[in-house]
């Protein structure tokens, strides 16, 4: 800044090199202290005079507005506010112009006495005026707020207003929230960057599609993110009810008070997918409100404890579908109670994660209290023996099994439990089984004729020819879902070696594709690594089409190469996702358009979609 | 818009028209997502004659804002990363409902 009436320099002799350079730059340690002075004297004059006089005057303007304001437009109403901060803005700058007045007296009194001419009065002038235009009272004085007018004393925190002045404490947090706000709303705009990582993820998930989203996901995306405000959902479809319980779970949002909005006394179906937040109250007051409730569910529901049960059992509740995940506080006794009384009417049940109470004796009386059971489903248990899985094969009525259990079952038990049930299984799903052996695939092969679903995990000791076996000459109908992941041979001082042809190889994959090729829509063979590259070759071959395989998995199958990868993309016309994590040979393969291939070994990590078509 | 009254209606845009009168013209093909105006759009009903979908049922504001979706869905079928189009959260529910009747709740049409 250079004005252009700057006073010579009165110091003469030696300077310092600071001085200099400041001299350099219009900058003079002389007008420094000069302006410090008079704003001192300022700050001074203003404690001085007193501030009632303006006070008054912007009272005055303000009850002439109100008297006016009756019965005007609100466009008069704010004609009449701008001019009451006109006024007290007018007030202000002539209470500057005084005290500006007084300072231009006070220097010519020191001058004089100082035996100066009075010849640079005008520099004064700018000077006063500028300290007055920054009106910047110092902290520890008391100054009138911008906006509300009141009375504050200004500390160094205190905030100058838009439009000159400066605000007292309560309108400076008000400023500072409405600056605040807009920023956080720039942030949450997704980058490039982060769209592109929310891709990959959701590939990872397997729930990637390319385009928009479709209208309803994007409403209850809005909805979730503002349920605060939702006071009932009214009268939406039911898939519609149970996207949005999806996904308010999702963001662990089901709590007492969201509760209330799925709880209606007509409803039949009540899917809580993260239970976690809710109390043995919140539970009750289900059974208090929904009378009707005929499927219930229950994720992460710690607190579904004895009392809960208790309740349902005073009730007339009759459930058709139970699903209970990680309630570890309901004792065995409840178990019991529960199935005597309200197995009746029970056609599904799934029980998962629980470590004490969920026993062979609560399995043991399901059939005779469950006779319409269709589903059973013990997951991540920790009790069930071999005792409960023979007491399962005494039910007649079931169709689908899904047992992950923790205790050793031999194999006979399942032989056992195939031989009187397996007639009319549709599902059979044995996961976590090491020791099961061939006596298992023979039974399949023997018994089983409506099996769709099936999956066998982890055995160490099942062999290629059981599994050749199994699927040669099946008189079951063909399957739609295969899952034989990490049924591999696993010895640690040869990985390579395979003399026994344990686990899943070669022949009984050719076997598996004979039999189920032409339904399969879901394949899982991760870790089958002793499938040979012959095996695929042939099995995806030019002339083989497997119609509705939609999602293959053959992580860690070593011998996968890029040939095998095409040949799969060309063989499986429906195929939409293919995961190769570990399969180190698939370097630099072509995908085509609209099909995911994930897990290859590059840097981009995963590859969505080709050029190709 | 032409409307030929006799046959079927082959221009590129159809009208959608909301419970207030309101008119909205969209691109057909953009439409092409909702199986309930693709099922309205079919030979023996009147609509696939005149080209004009009358919902009795949906607002102004609400049918305003699925026909911005629409020219959304179309604009971006096959991209991979898609911004996420603003629903006004007072018309959320309504526009789910209306989502619902429209049979808007896949991705692909």
């Amino acid at each position: 800044m250079s004005r252009p009436n700057r006073p010579q320099r009165r110091i003469q002799g030696p300077q310092s090199a600071l001085t200099d350079f400041l001299a350099s730059h219009n900058i003079s340690a002389q007008q420094i202290r000069l302006d410090a002075e008079a704003r001192r004297r300022a700050a001074e004059a203003e404690t001085e005079t007193p501030a009632a006089p303006q006070d008054e005057q912007v009272t005055e303007a303000a009850t002439a507005s109100t008297s006016t304001g009756d019965g005007v437009s609100t466009e008069r109403t704010s004609r009449a506010q701008t001019t009451v901060v006109a006024g007290a803005e007018s007030a202000k700058r002539k209470k500057a112009q005084a005290a500006v007045a007084k300072i231009k007296a006070k220097k010519k009194a020191q001058k004089r006495k100082r035996g100066e001419d009075d010849s640079d009065g005008s520099e004064y002038d700018d000077l006063a005026e500028a300290i007055f235009q920054r009106s910047a009272p110092l902290p520890g004085q008391m100054e009138n707020c911008a906006v509300c007018g009141k009375r504050f004393t200004v500390t160094a925190y205190s905030r100058s207003a838009p439009d000159g002045g400066l605000l007292c404490n309560p309108c400076g947090k008000e400023l500072d929230k409405e600056e605040a706000a807009p920023k956080k709303r720039a942030k949450r705009v997704p980058g490039v960057i982060s769209g592109r990582r929310q891709v990959q993820s959701k590939i990872l998930d397997g729930t990637y599609r390319p385009g928009a989203k479709s209208l309803m996901t994007l409403c209850i995306e809005t909805l979730a993110k503002n349920i605060n405000l939702a006071d009932d959902l009214g009268e939406l479809p039911v898939t519609a009810v149970d996207k949005i319980a999806r996904n308010l779970s999702k963001n662990r949002l089901i709590d007492a008070r969201t509760l209330d909005l799925f709880l209606q006394p007509t409803v039949e179906d009540l899917f809580i997918y993260d239970g976690s937040k809710l109390g043995a109250d919140d539970y009750i007051r289900i059974f208090q409100t929904a009378a009707k409730l005929k499927r219930l569910r229950v994720c992460n529901g710690v607190h579904f404890k004895d009392e809960v049960m208790d309740y349902l059992l005073s009730r007339h509740i009759q459930l058709e579908y139970f699903y209970l995940h990680g309630a570890n506080l309901l004792a065995e006794e409840k178990w019991k109670e529960f199935l005597v009384q309200k197995g009746q009417s029970l056609t599904t049940l799934k029980v998962y994660w629980t470590d004490k109470h969920f026993t062979d004796e609560v399995l043991a009386l399901l059939e005779k209290h469950c006779p319409s059971l269709t589903r059973l489903k013990v997951e991540h248990n920790q009790r069930v023996t071999g005792e409960g899985v023979k007491a399962i094969a005494n039910i007649k009525s079931l169709r689908h099994l899904g047992l992950d259990l923790r205790e050793h079952v031999h194999s006979d038990v399942y032989v056992h439990l195939l031989g009187k049930i397996g007639q009319d299984l549709e599902t059979l799903s044995l996961a976590r089984v090491p020791d099961a052996d061939n006596s298992i695939l023979d039974a399949l092969h023997n018994k089983c004729r409506s099996l769709r679903k099936l999956r066998i995990t982890d055995s160490e000791v099942m062999t290629d020819e059981g599994f050749a076996r199994l699927f040669k000459d099946w008189g079951n109908r063909e399957l739609k879902f295969i899952d034989f992941q990490k049924c591999r041979q696993l010895e640690s001082t040869q990985p390579r070696e395979n003399p026994d042809g344990i686990g899943l190889c070669s022949n009984g994959f050719r076997a598996l594709m004979a039999h189920s090729g032409r339904t399969l829509e879901y394949l899982n063979l991760y870790g089958c690594r002793h499938i040979s590259p012959e095996a695929f070759e042939e099995v995806f071959g030019a002339d083989k089409v497997y119609p509705s395989l939609t999602k293959l998995e053959i992580s860690f199958c070593e011998q996968v190469t890029d040939f095998i990868v095409g040949s799969i993309f060309r063989s499986c016309p429906q195929l939409r996702e293919l995961i190769v994590f570990g399969c180190m040979k698939v370097k630099d393969v072509k995908v085509p358009h609209g099909k995911l291939l994930v897990g290859v070994p590059n840097a981009v990590g995963m590859v969505i979609d080709g050029d190709d078509n | 818009m032409a409307v030929n009254d006799d046959d079927v209606c082959t221009s590129k845009y159809i009208t959608l028209v909301s419970n207030d009168g309101f008119e909205f013209v969209v691109l057909r093909e953009a439409t092409a997502i909702s199986p309930t105006i693709k099922g309205m759009l079919r030979n023996p009903f009147s609509e696939a004659r005149t080209g004009r979908c009358e919902f009795p049922e949906i607002s102004a504001p609400v049918l305003e804002k699925v026909t911005e979706y629409f020219h959304y869905w179309y604009k971006n079928q096959d991209k991979a990363v898609v911004p996420d189009m603003d629903i006004p959260v007072e018309l959320c529910l309504e526009i789910l409902v209306a989502a619902d009747f429209l049979g808007l709740d896949k991705q692909q049409g």
